[in-house]
């Protein structure tokens, strides 16, 4: 047990990382083609692959993650600026923050998805609908973050501001928003990841229109375990991409303020 | 050069600071007891004089930096610059904190020039002085880096720079050098020294390193703490630049370090 | 960009630059007068706390009356939104009926479970993982791929495989637990300070010495902020659950409410899943922090 130091050479780890995923697919593999069970929902991995292949050629695909897709970008896009307003006031102003603060604060804490309901009746299911709930699901994280970053600000770099005779507005410029910039980006990626997952949801609560989610619904109303499976590889895909380029835009960020990555 | 002894210049430069009977307390919310953080402080600073203040932690020199920054303003007692009491911050009073405070987003060359903000130059002339005085500093070669990639012994030039930058009456600096390495320390006394014998500014320098504040200043005043006060004021009657191996000097600073030897 | 270092350029040859005699800068126009701060007698300490309490109820009773308003003068439609009387009329029917207890305790029997489930596990694996790095290696590229499906993507797959019933939900709920568990504890046997690490191999402790008398105490703060985590996931998939697929349970309130266009139903059990959701956090805080006394904050990071 090498525990905490550890003395592998990092070549190894790489392949032992495939491992379980290929022994996985293997047994599955076995499975379903020695027949070890007669359920209809034990799908081969051709029988997934060829799904996927109907997907694409036929443009399903294409069709169904666009307009997820727009979807989450609309609401992202709505929703981090409409959040960074709203963050920077809440930083700002003490007495915005007293006033407005605690009730967010409450709001926040009840799941987004609590919200549908009343979101569809006054919305109704289309894609309104969907991108205000997306738009709520991205704001949040950006107004906590960009009023933590404007709250943070080391009184130090005040100091200095007041000493050299800033006005307040160029405090606020010159000071107080460089040095929340890196929190504020945090919260946007943050926002990226979050209306994705919700993007998911909303397409299974609101049930009309088109989108991976409604693909997904699909597969399973009508059994088809290689539809869903299919639908499931892509989402991973796609939010493990926007988590990759989240990270990346964090790490230079980092950089450019010198702050060494955790 | 003899010139900068204790002699001080003459008060046509105008900038001669004098702190009148400066007390302070900081009374904590709800409990009624009141810390007495400086007691009665008197001290008449002579224009272009070099002072330092040496106490240990808690004597509230520190505070008085502030209060004379005007980053403080409650206090009893007068803060006189130039026979006229102070405001508030004020560009004429500039500063040299202990953590360099340089802003990580901007380059050495613009952190320099936040100390210009708001002064009534035009941009040409900004640029002119702020180039001077990285100069001054030595640091002409990184005026691109940023804070990070440069050493805290840098980093702090570079805030020297930007306190000197709009040519203030007055430098104050609090403990400028206790983050660095002691080689480094020892570079930037003599460096301080030699702006100041250029500059001819009216320093005041904050250090709880007696070493330190023999060798750099005119006179020394020794704070003791719990409530503040000056203990004594020593003159340091010594040429520059001065010899730490000298026995004058070892013997002045052994004098200022028997003070603290009793407070012990 | 290299560090440059003080050495290379801390030179005694390079001497303070000698400049011209000092010209003082012009003196600086008169500042814009500033706002002269009169000192009035400052207000009693309790005014000000009353004030300040006073505060962050305006916005909610604003609402509030706008929200009154809005339903007496006919603004809107009954069934667009009920009037707030309505609403707390119907939460109080819910409770003497009965309904909210029995709702609620279907509701938190099954996050309970599903976050015992999930969690117990989650720490496992982290354990697991976290004590032996070669099965760090052979299972977290695993973990992490799977992680990225998040819990309602894994939901047609879970329904395909289980079918409606309570199999269901716990499976769901247990998952969402699981991942926050499983990185945060992971990520607290990662963060032991090395220098612990150090002195421990100093004194010639052993591997299960290290591991029990240094790995495990400074673990235990990371893996509750994990728990807790996880616990504020596993109640929020428990809604989203519950409107999607289930026949009791408050997010079953929620759905039936919204089927019946009844939207006092809808708000009133919003609230009780809210309330419900900040007491069980607010308990969980309240014990980290205890754990947390003297101690840095090191803030587990999720990716």
């Amino acid at each position: 047990m090498s525990s905490l130091a550890s003395t592998q050479t990092p070549r190894a780890n790489n392949y032992r990382g495939w491992v379980v995923p290929a022994v996985g697919v293997a047994v599955w593999w076995l499975a379903a083609n020695q027949g070890w069970s007669d359920s209809g929902l034990l799908v081969s991995p051709q029988k997934v692959g060829i799904t996927a292949w109907d997907q694409v050629s036929s443009g399903q695909f294409w069709r169904a993650i666009s307009s997820s897709m727009a979807r989450n970008l609309s609401g992202f896009f709505i929703g981090t600026t409409l959040g960074l307003i709203l963050g920077c006031l809440l930083g700002f102003s003490r007495l915005f923050e007293r006033l407005v603060g605690p009730s967010f604060n409450t709001f926040k804490q009840i799941s987004l998805f609590a919200w549908i309901p009343l979101i569809s009746v006054w919305f109704g299911l289309g894609d309104v609908a969907k991108v205000v709930f997306l738009s709520l699901a991205a704001l949040v994280p950006v107004v906590v973050n960009a009023c933590d970053g404007l709250r943070n600000v080391p009184p130090a770099f005040l100091e200095v501001a007041k000493v050299y005779g800033f006005s307040r507005w160029q405090t606020v410029i010159g000071v107080m928003l460089p040095a929340a910039l890196p929190s504020i980006f945090t919260g946007i990626y943050l926002a990226l990841v979050y209306s994705w997952l919700a993007t998911i949801g909303a397409e299974y609560l609101l049930v009309s229109g088109d989108g991976i989610g409604n693909t997904l619904i699909d597969g399973s109303e009508h059994f088809m375990m290689d539809l869903v499976l299919f639908g499931m590889v892509i989402i991973g895909l796609v939010g493990w991409a926007l988590n990759v380029l989240a990270r990346r835009l964090e790490r230079r960020m980092q950089r450019l303020y010198g702050i060494t990555p955790r | 050069m003899t010139a900068s002894q204790a002699l001080p210049l003459p008060t046509q430069q105008g900038n001669g600071l004098r702190l009148e009977n400066i007390s302070k307390h900081f009374s904590s919310s709800g409990a009624d007891s009141q810390l007495q953080v400086l007691d009665n402080v008197q001290l008449d600073i002579a224009p272009g004089e070099f002072i330092t203040i040496v106490g240990a932690s808690g004597c509230g020199k520190s505070t008085l930096l502030r209060l004379i920054l005007g980053l403080d303003e409650e206090f009893d007692g007068q803060i006189l610059l130039d026979e006229k009491p102070i405001k508030g911050t004020g560009l004429e009073r500039g500063i040299v904190f202990q953590d360099h405070r340089l802003f990580p987003w901007l380059t050495v060359e613009q952190n320099v020039a936040v100390g210009l903000k708001n002064a009534p130059l035009t941009p040409a002339q900004k640029r002119e002085t702020v180039r001077e005085h990285i100069a001054l500093v030595g640091l002409q070669d990184f005026t691109e880096s940023y804070p990070h990639q440069i050493s805290g012994g840098m980093a702090q030039r570079v805030a020297i720079a930007r306190g000197l930058v709009n040519r203030p009456s007055v430098l104050l600096l609090d403990e400028p050098f206790g983050a660095l390495d002691a080689l480094t320390r020892t570079r930037l006394q003599r460096e301080l020294q030699n702006i100041w014998q250029q500059e001819k500014i009216t320093m005041v320098h904050v250090t709880h390193d007696v070493d330190e504040a023999v060798y750099l200043g005119d006179r020394v005043v020794v704070m003791q703490p719990h409530p503040g006060r000056i203990r004594r004021i020593v003159d340091i009657d010594l040429p520059r630049p001065r010899n730490r191996s000298d026995a004058k000097f070892i013997a002045l600073r052994d004098d200022v370090l028997s003070d603290f030897a009793e407070l012990a | 960009m290299a560090r440059a270092t003080a050495t290379a350029l801390d030179r005694q040859q390079a001497p303070a630059k000698k400049l011209a005699p000092v010209e003082r800068l012009p003196n600086f126009p008169a500042r814009p007068a500033r706002r002269v701060s009169i000192k009035t007698a400052p207000r009693p300490v309790w005014q000000k706390r009353v004030l300040n309490g006073a505060l962050p109820w305006l916005l909610p009773l604003a609402l509030l009356g706008l929200w009154y308003l809005g339903t007496e003068r006919g603004w809107l439609s009954e069934q667009v939104l009920p009037p707030p009387a309505f609403v707390y009329q119907t939460l109080g029917d819910l409770i003497s009926t009965g309904d909210l207890w029995l709702n609620a305790s279907a509701s938190l029997q099954r996050v309970l479970v599903g976050f015992l489930i999930g969690s117990g596990l989650g720490v496992s694996l982290g354990l697991v993982m976290g004590l032996s790095k070669t099965v760090e290696d052979y299972l977290l590229p695993t973990f992490n791929a799977l992680v990225q499906i998040p819990v309602l993507g894994w939901m047609p797959f879970a329904l395909l495989l289980f079918g409606i019933g309570e199999p269901l939900k716990y499976v769901l709920i247990a998952h969402a637990a699981l991942v926050p568990v499983t990185l945060c504890t992971l990520q607290a046997f990662h963060q032991v300070p090395k220098r612990l690490l150090e002195v421990g191999r100093a004194y010639g402790f052993s591997q299960r010495q290290i591991v029990t008398d240094i790995v495990l105490p400074s673990a235990v703060a990371p893996i509750f902020t994990g728990l807790r985590l996880g616990f504020t996931k596993a109640w929020l998939s428990l809604v989203v659950v519950e409107l999607l697929a289930s026949s009791e349970g408050l997010g079953y309130l929620i759905a039936y409410g919204r089927q019946l266009f009844q939207l006092d139903l809808v708000m009133a059990a919003v609230v009780v899943v809210g309330t419900v959701g900040l007491l069980i956090d607010r308990g969980f805080e309240f014990i980290e922090r205890r754990l947390n006394k003297g101690r840095a904050a090191t803030p587990g990071r999720l990716a």
